[in-house]
């Protein structure tokens, strides 16, 4: 080559060679610096060069031109930009293009430091962002966890200074001091605005379900997200040799977009995929399945694994960390998440055993076409979703009947009901709920979420299926779990509605009676008795003063926490995880009547250990328990002892009413 | 002499760059280099007496930016496949890409490196579908470019699995 071409390409960092066969190839053009550092060849070297030989890329990129020459093709063919090192160790980035002309094969060699530069800053730019986009959806989820801990932590004193004031309020009091209930009372209010604003504002969760795309055009569609995790998942299942498919009856053509955001529901299905992974045997088969359900689709996952753990109920494997007792699963936050999204867009989400063998988890989700605001009236707190009638009617006293695990918060709760003029009838499990609805009616039924033998979410859905037996009735939930998405999660169940534990009298009675002018009024104490002894003014401000029921419920205390305790260290002994837990919410319930937060504290501790099934820090916490209970109790019989030589034999037994003897017709 | 091609996969930033650079020249950065294009590298080894040369395709990692060329494990005699242990995704992708090169290549022996192993406080490791993977007959490494742990083992085991 001659004239100022070959001069010009070399000026362009190119360097041009023609095939002369037998993998030598000869140069056309003067040498770049970067060749000649490259491969050691001289600037004005007219040597044949071995090109396959010098670079193991160039060996393969040839086996591709070589096709390309074959075929006679017009134009270039490219190779990607690859790097060499020099003896020096700098490395010098490369492109090939190789082309056909005149029947001849030539290749051309190119150093793009300037492009490559640039190139690689944008990239290093851009993955720099995914990684810390991963690092930061890693952190917040972690910041929501901790921050879904503290507001629930927070959130549970002041439910307790709130039934407080409603109980002091209920006494006669001086003017000045309704005046100091009432700051007391408007202080309390503040905080729990405060604590819904927190979490408005920093719940990224939270956020995402605002900005819920909701339109018709934009929503995302469930059977492409569907689609999409099935394709990605398919490899991991097929490592487990386990199946992975939609389900065949899925209307393709159908109408799946929903309230939501693409991605996460993909990780929705992907925790869901996780988790029937875990549990399926080899040679299994899990399906997604899509169906309409009125105004809502439903999404389920179906594995042919062992079925439900029987150590959780279908709302324990939905709480945080909650692991089963085989110890599979990870931290217990993927289906955790998921509940908290799906409540979070006004839909719903459980499980079940399926009949034959195996498990549906499942989720249901508002259409697109709804609007949001209907979707998060239905499920505001306190409102029913099933009618916009007040619960009850407004004229009576009312039949109600109260289950929970816990004599004293039964003991308590009664007097509470009863002092507002309503007929009460206490016992102490969903089965026992069932019993007493057989042998008499009610207006209400208030079902305390956590119970042993039979919980209040089983009861509500016994009750709805034998609703026409029963009569009509309001349920009512009582869960410690008062959070939003709880509500949520409990109203989508079925109950009416959902009060936090413990209670606010007025905020029950309103619920009652739909906030009636009519109420009869709560049964004033003649003489309220006015006591500042520690560790009694919980307990005495709680239940209005009543000493006699204060009596009454200490004496219900020391008689059943040392068979708590008992049967508690017995469950230790024997890592009875599922007994552990429930003893000790038992006792977390007991102590917290009595104001005793160090108690309540490792008695909660104590019972979120049992439900993660770890044992390791489980024998200490039981101790100091131990300590903490013995100090209470030494207390309670001080003060019990104290009263009776004032009152003797004031101590009354149970305050367990007979159930009512008119039965209601059908 | 032995010559054997070897061919690193992975997603981006789990290390394969870092794996190959304390293999062949003992070092370490701490700072993260994106691998744009194809870097092919050469160590010698001894193997049980044999002298055998490692051609080291370090191939950048595979994500939205980037999408593998699967001409370049052409002549290719194993692989490693790399993930990041406190990335738990790029395990899953791993998997994937594993299904994938076993369509494209046939199968080729592999080793399965889970890097980063001196990160414990941020390790984030599927061990179930660890010991799925074991359990299917798949060798996994624990790996720290960083301190060295694991790397030389790595490489080896692998030519050891090449050569028989």
């Amino acid at each position: 080559m001659s004239g100022p071409l070959p001069q010009f390409l070399r000026e362009l960092g190119f360097v041009l060679l023609e095939h002369r066969g037998n993998g030598l190839f000869a140069l056309l053009s003067p040498v770049p610096a970067w060749l000649s550092e490259l491969w050691s060849v001289a600037q004005d070297s007219h040597a044949e060069i071995p090109v396959a030989e010098k670079s193991p890329f160039l060996e393969n990129f040839l086996f591709e031109a070589d096709a390309f020459w074959n075929a006679n093709n017009q134009g270039l063919f490219r190779s990607e930009t690859w790097i060499e090192k020099s003896p020096s160790r700098k490395e010098i980035p490369l492109e090939a293009t190789a082309l056909l002309w005149e029947g001849k094969r030539f290749l051309a060699l190119y150093s793009p430091e300037e492009q490559f530069r640039e190139r690689t800053q944008l990239l290093q730019t851009a993955r720099n962002a995914l990684l810390v986009h991963e690092r930061l959806q890693r952190e917040i989820q972690k910041k929501e966890i901790l921050l879904h801990c503290i507001i629930h932590d927070l959130s549970q004193p002041l439910s307790v200074m709130s039934v407080a004031f409603d109980c002091m309020t209920a006494e006669q009091v001086t003017e000045r001091a309704k005046g100091l209930l009432d700051l007391g009372r408007k202080a309390s209010d503040q905080q729990s605005m405060m604590i819904r604003d927190i979490l408005q504002v920093f719940s990224s969760d939270l956020k995402a379900s605002l900005n819920a795309e909701s339109k018709v055009d934009s929503a995302p569609d469930l059977l492409a997200c569907a689609r999409s995790v099935i394709k990605a998942f398919t490899p991991v299942y097929a490592a487990k040799d386990v199946k992975l498919s939609l389900e065949e009856y899925v209307d393709l053509q159908g109408q799946w977009r929903v309230r939501g955001e693409a991605t996460r529901l993909e990780r929705i299905f992907s925790n869901l995929l996780e988790n029937a992974l875990r549990y399926s045997p080899s040679g299994s088969t899990v399906t997604i399945g899509l169906a309409q359900d009125g105004e809502s689709v439903k999404a389920f996952v179906d594995d042919e694994g062992p079925g439900l753990p029987a150590d959780l109920s279908p709302a324990q494997i939905f709480a945080l960390f909650s692991k089963g007792k085989e110890g599979g699963g990870k931290a217990g936050l993927g289906l955790y998440f998921c509940r908290l999204t799906v409540e979070r867009w006004g839909g719903a989400i459980g499980c079940e055993s399926l009949p034959r063998r195996g498990s549906r988890f499942w989720f249901r989700l508002p259409h697109a076409s709804l609007q949001p605001e209907n979707v998060s009236e239905s499920a505001k707190p306190g409102s029913s979703p099933k009618s916009e009638e007040p619960l009850l009617s407004k004229k009576r006293p009312m039949r109600i009947l109260f289950a929970d695990d816990q004599t004293e918060i039964r003991m308590l709760t009664t007097h509470q009901l009863e002092r507002s003029g309503h007929h009460v009838v206490s016992v102490a499990n969903g089965q026992e709920v069932l019993e007493a609805l057989q042998r008499e009616p009610f207006d209400a039924v208030l079902l305390d979420e956590d119970m042993p033998v039979m919980t209040g979410l089983q009861a509500m859905r016994a009750i709805r299926q034998r609703q026409k037996e029963f009569g009509p009735m309001v349920l009512i939930a009582l869960t410690g779990y008062s959070s939003e998405p709880d509500r949520q999660r409990l109203l989508q169940a079925g109950f009416d509605s959902v009060i936090g534990k413990p209670f606010r009298l007025d905020a029950l009675d309103a619920l009652l009676r739909g906030a009636s002018p009519e109420l009869p009024a709560p049964a004033k104490q003649e003489s309220p008795v006015k006591v500042a002894e520690s560790p009694m003014q919980s307990l005495l401000e709680r239940v209005a003063g009543d000493e006699k029921l204060a009596l009454g419920m200490i004496a219900t205390f020391l008689r059943d926490t040392p068979k708590r305790m008992t049967a508690l260290q017995a469950a230790l002994k024997r890592k009875n995880a599922k007994n552990l837990a429930s003893l000790a919410h038992a006792v977390k319930g007991s102590v917290s009547i009595f104001g005793a937060n160090a108690a309540r504290d490792l008695a909660e501790k104590l019972q979120d250990l049992a439900r993660a099934n770890e044992f390791q820090n489980i024998a200490r916490l039981s101790e100091q328990l131990k300590e903490e209970i013995a100090h209470l109790e030494a207390n309670l019989r001080v003060y019990a002892g104290k009263k009776r030589s004032l009152r003797p034999g004031a101590i009354p037994k149970n305050k367990r009413r007979k159930a009512h003897p008119k039965r209601r017709s059908p | 002499m032995i010559q054997k091609k070897i061919c690193m996969l992975g997603s981006f930033a789990v290390g394969k760059t870092s794996l190959v650079r304390r293999f062949i020249e003992s070092i370490f950065s701490d700072t993260y280099q994106t691998t744009v294009g194809v870097k092919v590298d050469k160590k010698v080894v001894q193997l049980d007496g044999k002298e055998i040369t490692l051609v080291l395709w370090d191939l950048y990692g595979n994500d939205d930016f980037q999408k593998i060329h699967w001409s370049y494990f052409r002549g290719a005699s194993g692989y490693l496949l790399v993930a990041d242990g406190t990335r738990r995704a790029t395990m899953e992708k791993a998997v994937v890409m594993e299904e994938r090169a076993r369509q494209e290549i046939g199968s080729v022996p592999f080793l399965f490196v889970i890097n980063k192993c001196d990160l414990v406080d941020e390790w984030d490791v599927d061990t179930e579908l660890e010991a799925r993977l074991v359990a299917k007959g798949w060798t996994i490494l624990r790996s720290s470019a960083k301190t060295g742990e694991g790397v030389d083992e790595a490489f080896c085991q692998l030519t050891r699995k090449i050569v028989g």
